[in-house]
């Protein structure tokens, strides 16, 4: 459907955020049969759900300090593993206890665990260490858990890609300006299209806010109060993968615990800060939280100490305040899912926020649930069993021996599980690669911009993962950019969008701009503006982010 | 072992000077790791392109009014202009053709389409004295099959941006399409390694003259010549129209060629050339550095009466920066860089960054410092020196050439 079509509908429920929770609620509301719409101010995944570790929790990380958070946990980390397997690499994980940690916290943590229904068997220090050769050999104590892997932005793009097969419409870049409200009732969105200025009101039955911590704003919009902490956190990606398995710390959460492989890479996290509403705009990484987590991490596994690190970046999680306690001291990691109908006296707005990205699956059937109380739907929630596309029982799996895949067509089959088979490869040049880090063809981009919303280079990566691999896109960029510039014929926005891009990457690597990480900036500046003039071709001043 | 002199480094300034010492029948001794920033070239040497944003016409001009930081200051702006005619030939001597004066800039196209100041350029790659006046009207871009390191949307918008009418011509041959099965064989380099038969020249050549239309000048990716410009000569040859190269995206044919070639001339002249070592370390007496040791060489140090360090910068591993301090890994000798590691880089990637202008601390002899003393035998050429940034004025391998060549002198008037 034309995007001005998209406009003139009038929808079920719309839902506004693109991160997984909506992605999630988007798709769950179009299983039941309603009529959907997700609004998404920037691109898809761009907020918490894009800047976290990619850990599939066990739960074990909570299970001492918040059982029911660890209990959500492992009941979705199996629902997960069925559903969206082409999303996630069961590595499992270890919780290691260091000389400097108390043994004792292991026995309280096993217990917790089997409390909450996860496994968790203790091992010898040194069969985790033959099994995870990367962990800190002076560990005294180790426990196994079933932590995963997983992709959070093919993830939301699976979501997306089924609720749309399931009728929904989504629409990225487009902002909400505010809430349609006639006499205590939300009726639609007033949205910014940003990428031609166009303003426009689309009408629905019901709102559903599922934007993270800017939730916030968008009750404000609606005269309505929420109480959100933001917590900031920030991590650091590391150019090769060191570790095969989660690592953990067992002891009480603090900062810079977990070290997550993802892919070819491995992340370092996270830092946490309280730190005020107004700033959770300001995703840039300082040099003391770098600092607690390179100190920490090394603790962890000691090659990070001599390993490039590739780039820093910061996401914030959405916690809120309980509502009896408005105070702030009483704030749960937990799913918190408003109806502003029975709080406020406002009907036809539904906040669902709180919980973590690996939760998104029960987030949007809360979500749904109270939409489908609201309009009388009686539909049940069919996502805890229906596999997301890429992951049906009979997708190709990347590691079938048996079949001759090319390096290319692994990689798309490991990023789109059965959704791989749209790829184009009919053409000679379709299989020719883009991207040697991350194995990304011409067909995978062509795919990528012909149907999964891809504007720029910065959307080309999350979907695709070209330029997210060790040499972050040094040529890659360039590559993909010629090539979009051929296909929509705009060379201008393709140079334009090239240098974009290249910020973007230099944000998050000067916080960590020493060493390797210094030496891949010094030779990008060489290759795009030395030897390309790049920085002739285009004016960045006064361009706005693109994310 | 005891040399006259031993360079540490092996790239341009470094092949540079050695070449010059030799050349007067010095015993010579480079010891380089084998990578060079080359690997990016252009196709052409850069004396000076933009100050302050304001692009440079006359480089000889405009270098008497550069900062006294400046490393052409430490070369003597006097001598600048006949250092620059040693350097022109110097790489002819090597077999390197170039054109170019270093009191008028011409244009180089950049694999992106924008005219870019240069002072020489390769004879076979385009090049453009005067913008008002192209070297043709219609070109015939020719665009390898598969081959995506060149951006030819973006080279073909800019040529035409340059007043170029261009045709942008998709082609392939049985040896590019063999080559094209394995993905990893579309790079510049294994192109010119495979394309030199004449049977495979010839097959290009014969589509140049189907496809090339009523074009004026035939124009293809510089992935040709692995060696010397033969294997252009030949293409050209049976090329019915005059054909010129464009720098693609690295890895650089013409780059690595010219550093073959240089290596080449300096071993003719009796260099030894220790290729993939590095140095590692030296040892001081007072005020005179008197070996180093390298990485294969462990437990045999390198004795000569001068040395020079011109390993480069960052990139090459010639300055290093830690979390907390920008040093000089080999020899611990004297920075210029800033202490507070938050002024180092800047948010805007396209941005002036502070840190291209780090590097050794130098006496108005190129002579390192240590301890804030001269080392009398002890010199810096090139990107491993402090006072200019390389990508922003467009001088980088300019400062390395005549910084080479005047610590050559230097050390021969000091003797």
């Amino acid at each position: 459907m034309v995007t001005s079509d998209i406009y003139k509908k009038e929808y079920d429920v719309i839902i506004v955020g693109g991160g997984a929770t909506g992605a999630g609620a988007a798709r769950d509301c179009a299983l039941r049969g309603l009529s959907v719409l997700l609004v998404e101010r920037n691109d898809y995944s761009t907020g918490a759900t894009g800047r976290n570790h990619g850990l599939m929790h066990s739960g074990a990380r909570y299970a001492v300090t918040d059982s029911e958070s660890a209990s959500e946990c492992i009941s979705e980390n199996m629902i997960l593993r069925r559903i969206a397997r082409h999303c996630v690499e069961e590595t499992d994980g270890l919780f290691i206890t260091l000389p400097e940690d108390d043994l004792q916290y292991q026995q309280t943590f096993v217990e917790a665990c089997k409390h909450a229904g996860i496994r968790a068997d203790i091992i010898d220090p040194q069969e985790a260490h033959s099994i995870e050769p990367a962990v800190n050999p002076k560990l005294i104590g180790a426990v196994r858990v079933p932590d995963a892997s997983i992709d959070p932005f093919r993830l939301t793009v699976a979501n997306l890609l089924d609720a749309r097969m399931h009728g929904a419409e989504t629409l990225n870049y487009h902002e909400v300006e505010g809430l349609i409200i006639n006499q205590n009732r939300v009726e639609g969105v007033k949205l910014l299209n940003k990428r031609n200025g166009e303003h426009v009101e689309v009408h629905s039955r019901v709102v559903v806010n599922a934007a993270g911590i800017w939730g916030q704003r968008i009750a404000q919009q609606a005269g309505v109060n929420i109480s959100m902490f933001p917590a900031r956190g920030a991590l650091l990606i590391f150019g090769h993968r060191v570790n095969n398995m989660v690592i953990n710390r067992c002891r009480k959460p603090a900062n810079a615990d977990i070290l997550v492989p993802d892919d070819t890479v491995c992340v370092i996290g996270t830092t946490s800060d309280r730190i005020p509403i107004e700033t959770v705009d300001d995703m840039r990484v300082t040099r003391e939280e770098v600092d607690i987590l390179l100190k920490e991490g090394v603790k962890i596994a000691p090659s990070l100490a001599t390993t490039r690190i590739i780039r820093a970046y910061a996401g914030v999680r959405p916690l809120v305040a309980s509502d009896d306690d408005p105070s702030g001291r009483s704030i749960s990691r937990g799913i918190v899912c408003l109806d502003h109908a029975k709080r406020d006296g406002l009907e036809g707005l539904i906040t669902i926020t709180g919980g973590k990205m690996m939760t998104y699956r029960l987030m949007g059937e809360i979500a749904t649930n109270a939409v489908c109380a609201k309009l009388g739907n009686t539909a049940p929630c069919v996502t805890a069993n229906q596999p997301l596309p890429g992951s049906e029982p009979d997708a190709p799996d990347q590691r079938d021996a048996t079949k001759r895949y090319s390096f290319g067509q692994r990689a798309a089959i490991g990023r789109h599980g059965s959704l791989a088979a749209r790829i184009e490869k009919d053409n000679d040049i379709d299989n020719a690669l883009v991207c040697e880090c991350e194995g990304v063809t011409v067909g995978e981009i062509k795919y990528a911009v012909h149907q999964l919303h891809v504007h720029n280079l910065v959307n080309l990566r999350r979907r695709t993962r070209v330029g997210m691999g060790t040499c972050q896109g040094k040529l890659c960029s360039c590559r993909a950019a010629s090539l979009m510039g051929e296909f929509n014929g705009n060379v201008k926005a393709a140079q334009e969008d090239l240098a974009a891009f290249l910020d973007e990457r230099w944000k998050g690597m000067r916080p960590v701009a020493w060493g390797d990480t210094l030496r891949e900036a010094q030779l990008t500046s060489m290759i795009y503006e030395g030897l390309c003039g790049l920085d002739m071709a285009v004016n960045m001043e006064g361009k706005e982010d693109v994310q | 072992m005891r040399m006259d002199t031993v360079i540490m480094g092996g790239g341009l300034s470094g092949l540079a000077c050695g070449i010059s010492l030799a050349k007067r029948g010095k015993r010579v001794t480079i010891v380089a790791s084998g990578q060079s920033t080359m690997f990016f070239n252009g196709g052409s040497m850069e004396l000076l392109g933009c100050v302050n944003g304001k692009t440079i016409e006359n480089p000889l001009e405009a270098i008497a009014s550069l900062p006294e930081s400046h490393p052409y200051h430490k070369v003597g702006v006097d001598r600048i202009a006949s250092i620059a005619e040693r350097v022109k030939l110097l790489f002819s001597d090597s077999g390197i053709d170039m054109t170019g004066s270093a009191n008028a800039n011409h244009w180089r196209i950049t694999p992106m389409g924008i005219a870019k100041p240069a002072w020489l350029t390769l004879n076979d790659h385009l090049r453009i004295d005067d913008l008002n006046q192209l070297p043709a009207k219609r070109l015939a871009l020719m665009c390898i099959r598969g081959y995506f390191d060149q951006p030819n949307s973006m080279l073909a918008q800019g040529l035409r941006n340059l007043g170029f009418e261009v045709d942008m011509i998709e082609f392939t041959t049985d040896d590019i399409t063999a080559l094209r099965r394995s993905p990893s064989e579309m790079r510049a380099t294994s192109l010119a390694k495979h394309l030199v038969s004449n049977n495979a020249l010839q097959r290009i050549a014969d589509q140049f003259n189907n496809l090339a239309g009523n074009a004026d000048m035939v124009l293809m990716p510089s992935v040709f010549g692995q060696s010397d410009s033969s294997d252009f000569q030949t293409l050209q040859a049976r090329t019915n129209k005059p054909l010129r190269l464009v720098a693609t995206l690295p890895p650089s044919v013409a780059g690595m060629r010219m550093m073959k070639q240089l290596r080449h001339y300096f071993k003719m002249l009796g260099g030894t050339y220790l290729m993939g070592d590095t140095a590692l370390s030296g040892t001081f007496d007072g005020d005179r550095l008197t070996s180093i040791t390298t990485a294969k060489l462990a437990d045999m140090p390198l004795k000569a009466d001068n040395f020079v360090l011109a390993t480069g910068s960052f990139i090459s591993r010639g300055l290093k920066a830690d979390f907390e301090r920008v040093y000089e890994p080999i020899l611990g000798v004297d920075v210029d860089a800033d202490a507070d590691p938050e002024q180092w880089t800047r948010f805007g990637v396209l941005q002036p960054q502070a840190y291209f202008g780090y590097g050794v601390a130098t006496d108005n002899q190129l002579r390192c410092l240590k301890q804030g003393k001269p080392i009398q035998n002890l010199r810096a050429i090139g990107s491993v020196l402090s006072g200019h940034d390389a990508v922003k004025m467009g001088d980088g391998t300019g400062v390395s050439l005549l910084t080479a060549i005047a610590a050559a002198d230097q050390i021969r008037e000091n003797k």
